[in-house]
């Protein structure tokens, strides 16, 4: 059995969103199970589904920017700058 | 009475006349429908104890997609479908044999849900163009639903037929299932299927559908080097006639079990 990731679009503006994964033999009974697992109830007007070992998958480490703190500017220092600016002329 | 002291056959049909009217027709969608039902009850009992999780989800889903049909064929023929579906004595009921079958071993519920769906995917074309219209609104949105169920079927069926455990497993069901798969193909008594024929409600006649399916069915089983034998081996072993009303051993079972909630409570609404 191969993994397989599955991807559905609602009607409308919607991006594809992955919806969840299931196991299959092959390409074609993914697509069936895929429909029965997770279209059964129109949850979407088009399914995208991809064997997980054709997934192109990043190397975690490089997603890790929590300590990147320039990364997540909050505004608080572009506010207290104004803030200075403002007060100046009084 | 004629004359002759006989009584008199209807056999013209009047041009004009609402095709529904045609002698036979309604028989024939309710038999259609208790096909369904009964198919659907039957995989509906896989929920949650099937091969593999998908497998469970994809069985009770067609099991769900066969009652929606029974309903919609049910719907062409009056308003109370809980009446219709439930409500009727055992020899009110037209299903082939076949439905009927608990096929609590999967590779029996997987040989009969690939005769049964290759069945249904040949006369639900053949009504399609129904001159009865919304029978044929019926037929032309079960074809959609039925290529999915198709695929399952001649995906998981084509796939076990390539190994050695899949064609010892699954060929001597075939023996076993296909002749009474042909019962799909008997018509209601009564029904003759040439006025409907000639009435423009189906496109072709039963035979000619029963033809058209096990050519289906041949082809799909030739690379495991298998012919089908459609003949029943000892009809005195297995009488049939389902469509005439004879019920086989395992209805009682199915249908008790149906109508488990309505006999506890008779007003019970979903």
């Amino acid at each position: 059995m191969k993994t397989y990731e599955v991807f559905l679009k609602r009607a409308g503006k919607d991006p594809f969103a992955h919806v969840g994964a299931l196991e299959a033999p092959d390409d074609d009974l993914a697509l069936s199970f895929a429909r029965d697992c997770y279209a059964r109830r129109s949850e979407g007007e088009q399914m995208w589904v991809v064997a997980r070992e054709d997934l192109l998958v990043a190397d975690p480490t490089e997603l890790q920017m929590a300590d990147r703190a320039h990364r997540h500017n909050d505004g608080t220092f572009l506010r207290d700058l104004r803030q200075v600016g403002n007060a100046e002329p009084a | 009475m004629n004359d002759m002291g006989e009584p008199e056959r209807v056999t013209a049909i009047e041009p004009t006349g609402d095709p529904a009217d045609v002698p036979g027709a309604r028989d024939l969608v309710l038999a259609l429908a208790d096909d369904e039902l009964c198919i659907g009850q039957n995989l509906g009992w896989w929920i949650a104890v099937g091969p593999f999780l998908e497998e469970d989800l994809a069985l009770t889903s067609i099991s769900q997609d066969e009652l929606g049909h029974a309903r919609a064929l049910y719907g062409l023929l009056g308003d109370d479908i809980d009446a219709m579906a439930y409500g009727r004595e055992p020899y009110e009921y037209l299903c082939a044999h076949i439905t009927e079958l608990p096929c609590h071993d999967w590779a029996e519920t997987l040989v009969r849900h690939f005769l049964y769906d290759t069945a249904e995917s040949v006369r639900w074309g053949a009504l399609a163009d129904s001159s009865w219209e919304s029978l044929g609104a019926v037929a032309r949105r079960a074809l959609a639903e039925e290529r999915s169920h198709l695929r399952h079927a001649t995906g998981l069926l084509d796939r076990l037929l390539r190994t050695d455990a899949g064609i010892a497993h699954l060929l001597p069901l075939f023996d076993q299932l296909a002749p009474m798969a042909c019962g799909l193909f008997d018509a209601p008594s009564g029904c003759s299927d040439e006025a409907l024929v000639a009435a423009g409600v189906m496109a072709c006649e039963l035979g000619n559908q029963r033809a058209q399916w096990q050519d289906i069915v041949g082809e799909a089983l030739a690379p495991a080097g298998y012919q089908p034998q459609w003949a029943v081996a000892d009809p005195e072993a297995a009488p049939l006639g389902g469509r005439a009303g004879r019920r086989s051993p395992h209805f009682a079972a199915l249908h008790a079990e149906m109508v488990e909630v309505l006999s506890i409570d008779p007003s019970a609404r979903w």
